[in-house]
């Protein structure tokens, strides 16, 4: 009989003894292993939207938000230093403003303090407040005269001059006729978008007038948010003409080489451009939304060392109390010519069949409950975080200096909203590796458990056999 | 030939040394069946764990079929008793949860004998001792005293041994189970020219043996 046999064997000599340990054990293997699932899981998900980032920089006028936009800009001198830093790749400037229709009748009081007149347009918006769904635009909230809205009435109109056209809001468009505008041309040439140009009737060549100034639409674009189609994209130095805004920018986006120095950039950023600016890249913020995950993380990751050593101890006390039961089976099996090392391996299968039978147990506890507890964890540790996420940094709908919205029309958005609201839906893989570790961990507690035991057989002497008859 | 020259055994007793066994010298030769006896602490049962290389001696030589046995290692004493010794002991020592066949088959397995052949010998120890093919399949808590003794002696033949050490093997048996384990003692050192020895305290069984020596606190008093 060799000894593993002998060692499986000697694990149920006492049944109830027996059952009691490889339960606890499974109990403390099943920890382990939900610990080690939330580990993956959370993990994984960090990963993943760190991964979903982009290696961009936002970079907006101080105090520069959404209904309360101070009457300051960065200029294009300022920003010529940042394009000379190490590691920017690339720098897109944009100039907002926003246009309203002429000859329509305002419903809105003191909504941006802007009057009706200001940089007329004879462009008609194509989004309706139905449209984006508000309701209580019409419940008298921000509409004067019992909440009734003109029926001349238009949306104010975006215009943004930018020095990359082929983009908007960090949405790639598509030219669906005409042709894309240069960034850096003066010219009057504008896009406008499909939406646009079908609620005003124009095509490629049709002319419409802003800052009683006639534009030309050279391109008609689709794609991007709704936002989008309610936005003229002209280039930069023809905004700011049309403006009166020479030198002004109101937003850029700076590109860097890689994520690896997108902190030490936006720091150099910051440094360059000082307290004139808000210098905030996705990793910061995606970091912030993060932090109750990694929270998760690194609760996980204590627990399951703590249930891995709790293992470890109950393999073993068990193990100990075995071996000073047996002493006197230790001495009759060294004197009828066993080696020390094959009892000692006789008792590590011992170990090990306690551990692995405990471990399919865990096994079973961790798969029914690795999901429910990683779940329960990070929506325990992610709703203040996902709240705050959630009502933070929200870019304006509706650009233009002294109006109603933000004007932060490439102030990137980068979907950590949306992160924070799918925080709480962090998906558990259960797969062959995770069990590989599981029986992987079981084995190591099975292993530093009997060590000791194997120690203390070892200084069993063959003698014994004889002082205790 | 089994030499045993000037051996000595002390233990760290308290503030002192308690001296077991001291400068005992004597020889057996092969074949032979031999008591020793003695009263209770005459150190009749460190001698035999010296003689089964369990114990080393502090001082003296033990030769067992011209080798000295007293300097090798852990290591060669282990090898050396499982292919030279067998062991009878009074409380017969069965490991419990493995039948007796189990039991047998034990010692062969720690000498890499291949499954089949121990099994074989096992089986034909088993009926030489007496136990039957039912019996051999039965753990030692069901079988009486005097059987397990036999299991025992048959695990202590499996390997061959050229010595069997016996310590008290019928203190633990009433008179006629004794006196059947002692013949078969008595027989298997004849027909198998096995070194018997045999510790006891029973005068009636040390009277029969071919040789018998006498301890009295650790000292050789008496050869016969």
């Amino acid at each position: 009989m060799n000894f593993i046999t002998l060692g499986i064997r000697n694990a149920f000599r006492n049944s109830v003894r027996s059952a009691a340990i490889i339960l606890i054990l499974g109990i403390s293997i099943g920890l382990s292993l939900i610990m080690l699932i939330a580990h993956q899981a959370v993990t994984n998900k960090i990963s993943s939207i760190k991964s979903s980032i982009g290696n961009t920089i936002s970079i907006a006028p101080a105090g520069f938000s959404a209904f309360s936009q101070a009457n300051n800009s960065l200029t294009t001198s300022q920003l010529t230093k940042v394009k000379a830093l190490p590691h920017v790749t690339g720098l897109v400037e944009t100039l907002t403003d926003r246009l309203t229709t002429a000859g329509q009748t305002s419903p809105f009081s003191g909504f941006g303090g802007q009057s009706a007149s200001t940089n007329p347009t004879n462009l008609i918006s194509p989004v309706t407040l139905n449209s984006i769904g508000g309701g209580s635009f019409g419940g008298g909230r921000f509409i004067s005269g019992g909440g009734q809205l003109p029926t001349n009435f238009s949306l104010p109109i975006s215009i943004t001059g930018t020095t990359d056209p082929s983009q908007l809001s960090g949405t790639n468009l598509t030219i669906a006729s005409g042709k894309a505008i240069s960034g850096s041309s003066s010219s009057n040439e504008a896009m406008i978008s499909s939406a646009m140009a079908s609620k005003n009737s124009l095509s490629v060549g049709s002319t419409f007038t802003a800052y009683t100034t006639t534009l030309t639409v050279v391109g008609i674009f689709t794609g991007g948010t709704q936002a989008n189609s309610n936005t003229v994209i002209v280039s930069l130095p023809t905004e700011q003409a049309l403006g009166g805004q020479s030198g002004d920018v109101t937003a850029a986006v700076a590109t860097v080489d890689s994520l690896d120095n997108l902190s030490s950039v936006t720091s150099a950023i910051q440094s360059s451009l000082g307290s004139s600016a808000d210098v905030t890249s996705a990793e910061a913020q995606a970091n912030q939304t993060v932090a109750p995950l990694n929270s998760v993380k690194s609760i996980s990751l204590y627990s399951l060392i703590g249930a891995v050593i709790a293992g470890s101890i109950i393999v073993f006390m068990t193990m100990v109390m075995i071996v000073r039961e047996r002493r006197r089976e230790i001495g009759i099996l060294k004197a009828i010519g066993a080696s020390n090392l094959r009892v000692i391996f006789q008792f590590m299968s011992e170990a090990l069949t306690f551990t692995i039978l405990g471990a399919v147990i865990g096994l079973i506890i961790g798969v029914a409950a690795g999901g429910p507890v990683t779940q329960a964890l990070v929506s325990s540790n992610s709703s203040t975080t996902s709240s705050a996420s959630t009502t933070g940094g929200g870019p304006g709908q509706f650009g233009g200096r002294g109006g109603g919205g933000g004007g932060g029309f490439l102030r990137q958005n980068f979907g950590l909203s949306a992160i924070g609201t799918n925080l709480k839906n962090i998906h558990t893989d259960i797969g062959l590796s995770l069990l590989a570790y599981g029986f992987g961990a079981a084995v190591v507690i099975a292993v530093v458990g009997s060590a000791s035991a194997g120690w203390m057989i070892a200084r069993v002497r063959p003698s014994e056999v004889m002082r205790t008859e | 030939m089994l030499k045993v020259v000037k051996v000595s055994k002390e233990f760290p007793s308290g503030d002192g040394r308690v001296t077991a066994v001291d400068n005992v010298s004597f020889e057996v030769a092969d074949g032979k069946f031999v008591s020793i006896i003695g009263k209770s602490g005459s150190g009749k049962s460190t001698l035999l764990s010296i003689l089964g290389t369990l114990e080393t001696p502090t001082r003296g030589d033990i030769e067992i079929a011209g080798s000295n046995v007293s300097g090798l290692s852990d290591h060669a004493l282990t090898t050396y008793r499982r292919k030279r010794i067998g062991f009878v002991f009074q409380g017969y020592n069965l490991i419990p949860n493995l039948t007796a066949l189990e039991n047998v088959m034990l010692p062969m397995s720690f000498n890499g004998i291949a499954k089949v052949e121990r099994k074989n010998r096992a089986q034909d120890l088993l009926n030489q001792v007496g136990i039957t093919e039912t019996k051999q399949a039965r753990k030692p808590g069901r079988l009486s005293g005097g059987e397990q003794q036999r299991v025992a002696i048959a695990r202590a033949l499996a390997n061959k041994p050229s010595l069997i050490l016996a310590d008290e093997p019928t203190g633990n048996l009433d008179g006629e189970t004794g006196k059947m384990i002692f013949e078969l003692l008595h027989n298997l050192a004849t027909s198998q020219n096995t070194t018997i020895v045999v510790v006891t305290h029973d005068l009636s069984i040390a009277g029969k043996t071919d040789q018998s020596f006498r301890l009295q606190d650790g000292k050789l008093v008496t050869k016969t």
